[in-house]
């Protein structure tokens, strides 16, 4: 029986790893739809990861043992959270009690190799890129854990798969979990990606770069590895917006997985929509922006307190 | 008579108080030591009064402080050792051209800085020093124009640093991530904040100048046409209206009004691709991409009046080099009345968006104090809340009978900037309607007389970017013994640098994109 569920369990798995550059595929297809362009194939990132592979990979002549191993770990530490997300009623692999955490920090270690990554090779750029990440994070994290934590915390479970399993529709003030959650989450999941308002994906412009900035300085397999863990990225924080929306599948397992689908699929046209018709924002009102989106994932703990009286 | 001493200390007290600044001006156009001219007037190079180097001094002096501007300052003769060196000066409230020269020898090389009282002389200075040798003492920053690690020929200049532990210095360019010109900008940061940025230019120094005194007549317009690749036409027209202006040609109403068509084409165009260019850096897609198709209709229609996108081949002394046909002229009309509708429709759209104006709002000040200080022009100057603009001011062509309302704003900041573009376009597409309403017919191109001997020119316009000034000397055989060229870059780099104060350094490529400066025009 273990074993079919961890079978079952690989299903989240591969549709990560499979359908992670096609969800950035839409993301910029549509973006240039709504621009008034063609755009780039809807198959474009992974010609662009298979691209990449071909590569020679080169390194500063001031880089360390630091820079070849960040990507890598920044890689693993992607590819073992993304383990941990349910699609549906599908129990993932890994799934445990108090794994809400280990998540949270997995990514946070992906992330602490990439800054370390690009700070290794002393350019003034990537140091530059990896304070601002860091400062970031530091106002990204808060969202995260009022967001899932606050569930857990109605809940009473720390597993990721039973806390989303916690939703129910019968009751009523589930729904505004939702709503209100998956506002907070959008907010962490443009943060936490690197897309606009926070970052820009597409600029050319160092000086103004987070994310892009960081990986300059890499080229072969190590790019591949930080722009496949960065799609992953996206996929993980798309799938953790989509499974509010759960208790769908409670009902009917194939509404749940329909449900599941528009929900990605709405997803992308919002940050399409975002991307196009917002501005990025100053520098320095990102943090206003992100203390904003954690004081949203509070109101959950707030509505849950008057709720119960 | 008063010594020249005791008339500057009157002046000063004068100075401080507004109300008697007019009889200021009046006692100091009695005293100046100046020859005196108008935009496009030529003028006998005896009739510069070559003075002695306290004269000049003084002289110069007085022309500053009665609010004319730097607009050349530079020797007589190309070679590197010192000579004859003329100042130029624009008076705007009376609209001459002033100039005065004096005489330098190798040991006689100096002279007081005007750069301390007056910062827009600062960078002239420089450009003098680097190009003959002549020394302004006591001039607070001497710094390469276009040598980039030597100063006064042969002394190793370092860029400026900041001390201290906390302080840490960005260094970009020459070369980019884009497709842009080569550069050098040295930012001195503590944190996210920039203190100062040093901007050093001169990679892309062709030595147009000299190449115009080896060239003939045809080769020049095309030289002329490559002195900045974005301000083809305001270049030409700086060129061509100096050599009409020196052989005494005139050129038909009709080929006044295309010239200025062609004009104020590649001014909507270039500020179209501006606009653009700051969506793109906002990351405002939406903003980018429809200001970049409307730049296509625009520099479609540039096509079709000039038979190149860019303005290349048109304009020419004499005239034109052919007549557009009347479809032509019908199919840029029906373009710009698409740009005209479409352009509204975007900037609403834009100006309404939150995202934006907070990006924009306050981002780069350079207020009204330092832009006049340091001598800013166009655009960039008129959104301070300078009123300066060659094309009222100086006027040529076809603005000498038709006015173009002069529009400032007050902000100096990135906004005021954005907006001032989208003001012009809508300014200039208007002029273009107007002009092609009543088109006068007649010939394109006219006779050309040969140049007057031993005579020059100030030929100011005013491109997309603000003031271009070419200043052109003939010998006694009618040929360019110096050409001197003045793109409004030239100024306003140092605007870019002040407005790098105190301001996050991700907002840079914001603000730089914002000014929009050539280094081509810069570097010659």
């Amino acid at each position: 029986m273990d074993i079919f569920l961890n079978i079952q369990g690989l299903f989240p798995f591969l549709f990560i790893l499979g359908i992670s550059p096609l969800l950035v595929g839409l993301i910029n297809k549509q973006k240039a739809l709504l621009t008034g362009r063609i755009g780039a194939p809807l198959w474009q990132p992974y010609f662009d990861l298979l691209r990449l592979t071909r590569k020679e990979t080169i390194y500063a002549v001031t880089a360390s043992f630091v820079s070849r191993l960040a990507p890598v770990v920044a890689f693993a530490a992607v590819l073992i959270s993304s383990l941990m997300l349910p699609i549906g009623y599908v129990k993932p692999i890994l799934s445990f009690n108090g794994d809400i955490i280990v998540f949270a920090y997995l990514l946070g270690l992906a992330r602490f190799f990439q800054i370390l990554g690009a700070m290794d090779i002393g350019s003034s750029f990537e140091g530059m890129g990896a304070a601002r990440e860091a400062t970031f994070a530091v106002f990204a994290e808060p969202i995260y854990f009022f967001t899932l934590g606050s569930l857990a915390f109605i809940s009473g479970h720390t597993s990721i798969y039973d806390i989303y399993h916690s939703i129910r529709l019968d009751n009523p003030t589930s729904l505004v979990f939702i709503i209100v959650s998956s506002i907070s989450a959008f907010f962490l999941m443009m943060t936490e990606c690197s897309r606009m308002p926070i970052d820009d994906p597409n600029t050319h412009l160092e000086l103004t770069m987070i994310h892009e900035v960081m990986i300059l300085d890499n080229s072969g397999i190590d790019l591949f590895l930080y722009q496949y863990s960065s799609f992953i990225k996206i996929m993980i924080y798309a799938i953790y917006e989509a499974s509010f929306f759960n208790p769908f599948s409670m009902q009917n397992p194939w509404l749940g997985f329909s449900v599941f689908i528009v929900m990605l699929l709405l997803l992308t046209a919002l940050i399409a929509w975002v991307e196009t018709m917002i501005a990025r924002f100053k520098m320095k009102s990102i943090p206003q922006y992100l203390l904003f989106a954690t004081a949203i994932g509070i109101l959950n703990l707030l509505i849950y307190t008057f709720v119960r009286q | 008579m008063l010594a020249p001493g005791e008339i500057l200390q009157s002046l000063e007290l004068l100075q401080n108080d507004r109300g008697y600044f007019v009889y200021a001006e009046l006692l100091i156009s009695t005293i100046m030591i100046s020859l005196s001219v108008q935009n496009h007037q030529p003028f006998a190079i005896g009739d510069i009064p070559i003075v002695s180097i306290a004269e000049f001094e003084a002289s110069v002096r007085e022309l500053l402080m009665a609010h004319s501007r730097m607009i050349g300052l530079f020797g007589m003769d190309p070679s590197a050792s010192p000579g004859t060196v003329i100042a130029v000066l624009a008076n705007r409230l009376s609209s001459s051209i002033h100039l005065v020269g004096t005489t330098f020898t190798p040991t006689e090389n100096h002279f007081a800085s005007f750069a301390g009282e007056y910062p827009q002389t600062h960078y002239f200075e420089c450009e003098l020093a680097e190009n003959h040798h002549v020394i302004p003492v006591g001039h607070p920053w001497l710094r390469p124009v276009r040598k980039q690690t030597t100063v006064l020929g042969d002394q190793p200049y370092s860029l400026y640093a900041m001390e201290g532990e906390e302080v840490h210095e960005v260094a970009v360019g020459p070369i980019h991530a884009g497709i842009i010109e080569p550069g050098h900008f040295r930012f001195q940061c503590h944190g996210e904040e920039v203190y100062h940025l040093e901007i050093s230019l001169g990679y892309q120094h062709r030595g147009i100048e000299a190449m115009l005194l080896a060239a003939d007549a045809r080769q020049r317009n095309i030289l002329c046409e490559s002195i900045a690749g974005d301000t083809v036409i305001g270049h030409t027209m700086a060129y061509t209206l100096a050599i009409e202006a020196l052989s005494h040609a005139t050129v038909s109403l009709r080929t006044q009004v295309l010239r200025t068509i062609a004009e104020e084409l590649e001014r909507i165009a270039m500020h179209l691709a501006g606009l653009g260019g700051i969506g793109n850096d906002i990351g405002y897609a939406i903003g980018a991409s429809s200001y970049g198709r409307l730049r296509t209709l625009v520099i479609n229609s540039s096509a079709l009046l000039c038979g190149s996108r860019f303005g290349r081949g048109f304009i020419t002394p004499g005239g034109l080099r052919f007549d557009p046909a009347d479809e032509a002229l019908e199919r840029i009309q029906d373009n710009l009345r698409v740009v005209q509708n479409d352009i509204a429709a975007i900037n609403r759209v834009m100006i309404e968006s939150t995202s934006v104006i907070s990006r924009l709002d306050q981002t780069g000040v350079v207020t009204k104090e330092w832009a006049r200080s340091i001598g800013m022009v166009g655009p960039a100057a008129r959104a301070c809340g300078i009123e300066i603009d060659t094309r009222s001011q100086f006027p040529y062509g076809t603005y000498r009978y038709t006015h173009l309302p002069l529009i400032t704003l007050s902000t100096g900041d990135v906004f005021a900037r954005t907006r001032m573009r989208s003001f012009e376009i809508d300014e200039s597409l208007q002029f273009i309607f107007d002009q092609l309403e009543n088109l006068a017919p007649g010939p394109v191109i006219g006779p050309l007389a040969d140049m007057l001997p031993e005579c020059g020119v100030i030929s100011l316009v005013e491109g997309w970017r603000g003031e271009i000034a070419h200043c052109a000397f003939t010998d006694a055989a009618g040929a360019f013994t110096r050409y001197k060229i003045k793109d409004p870059s030239f100024h306003n780099w140092y605007g870019l640098a002040l407005a790098m104060r105190s301001v996050a350094i991700s907002d840079f490529p914001l603000i730089n994109k914002s000014f929009d400066l050539s280094y081509a025009g810069h570097d010659l």
